[in-house]
């Protein structure tokens, strides 16, 4: 018994071709600084897309047509103003604020609704836009003609060009992680094309002897993939421990609701070690099966 | 079992071999010669599937590897022991695992051949030794794994490439029988060498047929020994 499992262990253990030299530990090295840019990549793309959302969907609200007059002319032009506002293009909806409403939404700037109920206080109408909104210069000289006194303010315009701006750096950052993705596969190929070229003579004696393409590859394949996978799950991890450290990540603080929720928490650490080794198993399979093919 | 008609190949433009016809029928035992340089390893490598002839028509077990599928030529290696020249032991395996090599590449439980593993190993006189691993063997050591490892799949065809260049007369003759034996067994032998001595020795034992390599062509030796 105790010669059967010296026979098993001595005829079986070293993998057909041996771990040695710079390319096994360089290849996780790789795979951890990938996976570690992939998460940065990956979680600020997220975070620039769900901003530009919210920046949207806020514009979209925000804008209000604000009327004073003198008290006897006050009616009517809310009236008017609320005509051409609602023949507009860019304007889905037009409601007049009730006063209640509106003193409710200024008084913590004045001080109080005692203070205010003295003044001559101006009328709102709240306005829900559609698409980009009304062209606001023609729109400001259309009330200045129908119903002098209202002003059209779309204060969280401003929020337009930032809503375009965030999208487009989270385009960049999907690029970046596509590109990290692509610089992972050809960090492995490269592996791979140097583990076999390292380990050449080996790999021609196991073809003579029979051995198969796909037994070969198979060989390389399996390694470089677990190196993938071990890289890839230390890169997310230091990514994701470096992204909790930053100052204000927590659920309350300024970056709170840039970090992804407890589902990704979850979900990256575990999708982007397995992304990378599945990256690093077909790449390897692929130019490794190229190199065999090439040899008789 | 092999038949080479018009067979040329060589490294660079010119040929190394050319014109090379042989047929080689199955369970017989050839011995191939000739002067350092004249090729003899170069057509055992036609044999061996580690290159494809130039010109002419190689054809083993039947099959002509220019044509085969690419996918099947590992198959018809299976069937192909080799003893090279130069070993070609694996380095990072010790004596038994580079022995097991072939059965462990053809996809076969090792624990089903323990025995027999273990019967080659002494038969080649490395029982001592099996741990061990290239580096540390003598020539002759590495030679006796080399022959252990071709002969393991118990191939139909056994190729040797100066199977006794490092070895004393005696491990030599060892050797001999070993081949003579397999070749009683039913396996095609072909060994390329420019041992006389082993060719006299082999007198008797064995109806062999001499190959003579000269200048790329080959010519057919005494007819018997
Ligand atoms: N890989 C190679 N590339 C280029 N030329 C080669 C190569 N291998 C062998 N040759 C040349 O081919 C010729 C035949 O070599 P080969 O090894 O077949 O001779 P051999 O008969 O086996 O000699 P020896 O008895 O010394 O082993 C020689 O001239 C050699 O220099
Ligand atoms: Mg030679």
């Amino acid at each position: 018994m105790a010669r059967w499992f010296r026979f098993a262990r001595a005829a079986e253990a070293p993998p057909i071709v041996p771990m040695s030299g710079w390319s096994a530990p360089l290849t996780t090295l790789a795979s951890a600084a990938m996976s570690f840019l992939a998460v940065l990549t990956l979680i600020a793309g997220l975070a620039a897309d769900r901003l530009a959302e919210d920046w949207r969907q806020d514009l979209a609200g925000l804008a209000t047509v604000r009327v004073s007059a003198e008290p006897e002319v006050l009616e009517t032009r809310v009236m008017r103003a609320l005509e051409v506002v609602r023949t507009a293009p860019g304007i889905a909806a037009a409601r007049v604020l009730s006063e209640a409403e509106h003193l409710a939404l200024i008084a913590p700037w004045i001080g109080g609704v005692e203070a205010l109920e003295a003044l001559p206080a101006p009328r709102l109408i709240d306005l829900t836009l559609e698409g980009d909104g009304p062209d606001a210069a023609r729109l400001q000289s259309r009330l200045d003609r129908d119903a002098p006194g209202a002003v059209y303010d779309d204060h969280a315009a401003w929020r337009g060009p930032l809503a375009r701006a965030a999208a487009a750096v989270g385009r960049l950052a999907w690029a970046a992680t596509v590109l990290v993705m692509l610089a992972a596969c050809a960090m492995v190929a490269l592996a791979a094309q140097a583990t076999l070229t390292a380990h050449l003579d080996i790999v021609r004696v196991i073809r003579l002897i029979g051995g198969e393409d796909r037994y070969i590859a198979g060989a390389f394949v399996r390694r470089l993939a677990l190196r993938g996978l071990a890289g890839g799950m230390a890169g997310a991890g230091l990514a994701l421990l470096a992204l909790a450290a930053l100052p204000g990540s927590g659920a309350g603080g300024v970056l709170g609701g840039l970090l992804p929720g407890t589902f990704g928490w979850i979900a990256i650490p575990i999708a982007v070690p397995l992304l990378t080794a599945a990256i690093a198993w077909a790449t390897a399979r692929a130019s490794v099966r190229i190199a065999l093919g090439r040899m008789l | 079992m092999i038949s080479l008609d018009r067979v040329s190949f060589g490294y660079d433009e010119r040929d190394t071999l050319s014109e090379v016809s042989i047929d080689v029928p199955p369970g017989s035992f050839h011995f191939l010669t000739g002067p350092s340089g004249a090729g003899k390893t170069t057509l055992l490598k036609l044999l061996y599937l580690d290159h494809l002839p130039r010109r002419g028509r190689l054809k083993l077990f039947g099959e002509d590897p220019a044509t085969l599928e690419r996918r099947r030529i590992p198959q018809l290696r299976r069937r192909i022991g080799v003893v090279f020249q130069e070993f070609r032991l694996l380095e990072h395996m010790t004596v038994v695992q580079n022995i097991a090599l072939p059965l462990r590449v053809a996809g076969h439980r090792l624990d089903d051949y323990q025995a027999d593993v273990m019967e080659l190993v002494k038969w080649v006189g490395l029982n001592a030794r099996i741990d061990a691993y290239p580096r540390e063997l003598s020539a002759g050591e590495k030679q006796r794994a080399a022959i252990a490892r071709a002969v393991i799949n118990s191939p139909d065809l056994i190729l040797c490439d100066e199977p006794t260049g490092n070895v004393d007369p005696e491990m030599g003759a060892r050797i001999l029988r070993l081949l003579i034996e397999l070749n009683r067994l039913g396996k095609t032998v072909l060994i390329a060498t420019h041992d006389l001595g082993l060719i006299r020795s082999a007198r008797g034992g064995v109806g062999a047929r001499i190959l003579r390599l000269a200048d790329g062509r080959l010519t057919l030796g005494a007819a018997e020994l």
